[in-house]
């Protein structure tokens, strides 16, 4: 549905953002992953039509949204990572506000709209508060109740978790997982990898500009089956521990190191037991790989 | 011995100047003043009247003029106001407050960074003069190069009024943390330093003059010492200009006036946030209890955990909506972002000074006394109505646009309104009309209560239609012209700030131009000393009009072809 190619986007500073980023992505939730300054945001924000690249296509269904920012924006719901709303507004009347500017004119339509979306993030009670007295949670979920105006058929969220408390992260990936359809693309981007083992069908990681894998979350785990070993060392070996082996996590306490080490080929150690491999695994050992 | 550049206070201190050298607006105001500085050694009065260009009396009337007339006392609240309220907007204070950094060395090291930054840029001016002592024009009288007049008058009159300016933006806000107070401070400074000058000050006794006059505008200040006009060149040329006790002890009452302001607000300095509303905890929200607590443990949990059902009420669809594009829309999300416009400015407070402020101008602006009038009374005070509200609507133009056109970045609302598919008309356009119809009421409120003064004062018939006239054919379409050009600055410079220093610039510059008589209609759609209540309703003055509305759509088109959605 919604394919990039050969995006490049280098700032005025030097800085290198992204170095042709090509990706395939299908309907349904796609994450995006990758540590902070990886180009997400600046990725997010070119699909979204507020930064230029210098180079490359972004195309849905055939349709350049590049070019044809106006038609991208009808299909666009964004939420960015970084946004601000008008403190002297309610809740009510910003949602109101962005809903008339996605072309949402008819009344009744609107505030039937507004009311269930108000009640879907668990801000039906706030939303005569104006928004200066609103938590950052709570400015987070007024933020993904507009992303969700007007049947957006492409919906971005830059780092949407952030901020919010467990209950309030459960509802959001239940609303994410509705949204997402058959005619939909969700792009995630997160640093937040248990986000993208709950949430996607799709996921790609990104470092330093560059794609360094695309793969379903599922692919991305079977592919460290048997490889995944965990146990305990003593804390004066961790450092000659992670020297020899490729160690991709190591939390101390009571004098003792619990380490989690990826060995393809070998047992690495008697005191290792083998681990069910989780996608943070696949991510630290690419991280960690390409390091090196 | 502790080693002074190694304390907390210089490190402050250099950090002050090293942010404010980063800056555009210090290197755009030295520009400014040294131009300045060129314009009224090689065009002013001098040449003219024979006075030496580098005589004493000449270097400190210049001084003095520059002092007051250029619009430094803006220049000071725009490098003053706001050195503080920046660490808290960038949320570099928790950085700064958690290291052992005194109170005091703090305040003071910013104060002095900026004030160091302040003087460099006005000492452009004097500077500029004193070099241009070796490039004498034609028919120029110069005296042989002096160094201490320019050294001597531009400390007593530049640096020490300044002093005292500088400290009081800066202690309003650094202690009310909000920039705009300075602002509002800064944009009301000549009409209330004018009023209280004129009809406070002059009636004190000396005492009060010596103490309370900033600037030293006033008889007992350091600005006028000789007039000019009733001496011979070669007197004034051969005049040292010496100051009188009164004089000093003005300079000396500012600076400890300064420091007992420094003072309070190094006592009133607190580093923690400011109040803010608590959330309101009482409402009782009947959601049902989520099923679990997820992400007990997200890490290094069951890969794919399955996500939970959602609860009921999550499970009801988002209702069809139907958008609409076309003319229609576009006029519907105009009037909307108006609306929206509108309410955010209502919380503007500094309106609730700028509303009065207008109203106190057109009643002063009604002549107190029965004064023999060309044709009307109401003609003679719309006219002055008029005069002085293009002048301070101009100001207030140029500060609320750039308020509402940067507003959205500000507050980061930028990239949620600029992913909506409404064009970029709905943008300018909602912040054009919203800037127009406030400056327009404001003309309403200005004229309805220069009509009344005329009525209380006794001034009878009052003719409303000559307000009409005035109003209509010089303001309205001024207003217009003026918001136009504004919101293009705006889109082309990207930077309020510096549309603040340009927008000053320029229409200082216009004004001068003006005054030495280059006021051409085609350079001066405000029609500035153009117009004559007898010609307005003319054919002549119809086509001034119409050009002048046709600038201001050239200038919307303009704005609306370069604006861009750049994050």
């Amino acid at each position: 549905m919604l394919v990039i190619k050969d995006l490049t986007k280098t700032y005025s500073s030097g800085v290198q953002a992204l170095r042709g980023v090509s990706l395939d992505l299908p309907a349904g939730v796609f994450g995006l992953l990758g540590p902070n300054g990886s180009g997400k945001t600046t990725l997010m924000k070119i699909v979204a039509t507020l930064l230029e690249p210098d180079s490359g296509t972004v195309e849905m269904n055939g349709a350049d949204l590049i070019t044809r920012k106006v038609h991208t924006r009808r299909m666009l719901g964004y939420l960015p990572q970084d946004f601000g709303l008008y403190p002297t507004l309610t809740a009510w009347q910003m949602l109101d506000y962005l809903a008339k500017l996605k072309g949402v004119t008819n009344k009744k339509e609107r505030h039937a709209l507004i009311d269930v979306l108000l009640d879907k993030v668990n801000l039906s009670a706030e939303r005569t508060q104006r928004l200066e007295g609103f938590s950052g949670g709570m400015r987070q979920r007024l933020g993904i109740a507009q992303a969700l105006i007007g049947e957006p058929q492409l919906i971005i969220v830059d780092e949407p978790t952030a901020g919010l408390d467990p209950e309030e992260r459960l509802r959001f990936h239940n609303l994410i997982s509705e949204s997402a359809s058959e005619n939909t693309v969700v792009i995630l981007s997160t640093h937040i990898v248990s986000d993208v083992a709950n949430l996607c069908s799709h996921m790609a990681i990104i470092r330093k500009g560059n794609i360094i894998s695309t793969c379903t979350p599922r692919q991305a785990v079977d592919q460290l089956k048997g490889s995944v070993w965990e146990g305990t060392v003593p804390r004066e070996q961790l450092a000659a521990f992670k020297s020899e082996f490729n160690v991709i996590s190591s939390r101390t306490f009571d004098g003792q190191a619990r380490v989690r080490v990826i060995s393809k080929d070998q047992r690495p150690s008697e005191a290792l037991a083998e681990a069910t491999p989780v996608l943070e695994d696949y991510y630290f050992d690419l991280v960690n790989r390409q390091d090196q | 011995m502790r080693n002074l550049c190694h304390t907390p206070f210089a490190a402050v201190f250099t950090n002050e100047v090293l942010l404010n050298a980063k800056r555009v607006a210090p290197y755009v105001l030295m520009a400014l003043f040294a131009a300045n500085a060129v314009l009224w050694w090689g065009w002013g009065p001098a040449v003219a009247n024979g006075w030496a260009t580098n005589s004493d009396f000449y270097i400190q009337r210049n001084t003095g003029a520059f002092s007051f007339i250029l619009g430094l006392p803006i220049f000071t609240a725009i490098l003053m106001g706001d050195i503080v309220v920046r660490d808290f907007r960038v949320g570099v204070d928790p950085l700064i407050f958690s290291k052992p950094v005194g109170k005091a060395s703090y305040l003071l090291g910013k104060f002095l960074g900026s004030f160091f930054v302040l003087v460099c840029c006005y000492s452009v001016f004097a500077f500029t003069l004193f070099l241009l002592q070796c490039v004498p024009f034609s028919g120029m009288v110069v005296q042989p190069v002096r160094v201490v007049p320019y050294f001597k008058h531009f400390l007593i009159i530049v640096v020490i009024s300044h002093l005292s300016l500088a400290t009081i933006y800066f202690a309003a806000g650094t202690l009310t943390r909000n920039a705009k107070v300075v602002y509002g401070l800064a944009a009301c400074y000549y009409p209330v330093y004018i009023t209280v000058l004129l009809l406070v000050l002059i009636k004190l006794p000396k005492i009060f003059r010596v103490l309370f006059d900033p600037m030293g505008a006033e008889k007992a200040g350091p600005v006028i010492t000789v007039n000019p006009w009733n001496q011979s060149a070669d007197v004034l040329n051969k005049y040292v200009v010496s100051y009188s006790f009164d004089q000093y002890a003005n300079r000396a009452s500012q600076i400890i006036l300064s420091s007992l302001l420094l003072l309070l607000v190094y006592f009133r300095f607190r580093i923690d946030p400011m109040e803010q509303k608590s959330e309101s905890f009482t409402m009782l929200t009947l959601s049902e209890a989520p099923k679990r607590i997820a992400y007990t443990a997200p890490s290094y949990g069951p890969f794919d955990a399955p996500i939970d059902a959602a609860p009921a009420r999550e499970q009801i669809p988002l209702p069809k909506v139907t958008s609409t594009k076309g003319r229609a829309t576009t006029r519907f999300q105009i009037i909307t972002a108006l609306g929206v416009d509108f309410r955010l400015l209502r919380a503007e407070r500094s309106l609730i000074v700028l509303a009065p402020l207008v109203m106190l101008l057109s009643f002063l602006s009604v002549p107190f006394s029965r004064i023999p009038v060309e044709i009307s009374y109401s003609v003679t005070s719309a006219t002055g109505t008029a005069n002085m509200l293009l002048l301070f609507l101009a100001c207030a133009i140029v500060f609320y646009t750039g308020e509402a056109m940067h507003r959205d970045r500000e507050l980061k609302t930028e990239p949620v309104i600029w992913s909506t598919p409404s064009s970029n008309s709905v943008l300018l356009l909602s912040k054009w009309l919203a800037m127009t119809l406030l400056s327009l009421a404001l003309v309403l409120a200005g004229g309805l209560t220069t009509i009344v003064t005329q009525v209380i004062r006794g001034y009878t018939p009052v003719d409303v239609s000559a307000y009409l006239i005035i109003n209509g054919v010089v303001v309205a379409p001024s207003v217009v012209f003026l918001t136009s050009f504004v919101v293009l600055l705006n889109v082309l410079l990207r930077s309020k700030y510096l549309v603040y220093v340009i927008a000053v610039s320029t229409g200082a510059g216009l004004i001068y131009l003006y005054n030495l008589g280059y006021k051409h209609w085609s350079y001066n759609p405000l029609l500035y000393q153009l117009w004559k209540y007898e010609d307005l309703t003319g054919s002549t003055m119809l086509a001034y009009r119409l050009y002048c509305l046709a600038l201001a759509a050239a200038c919307l088109v303009l704005a609306h072809v370069l604006f861009e959605r750049r994050a």
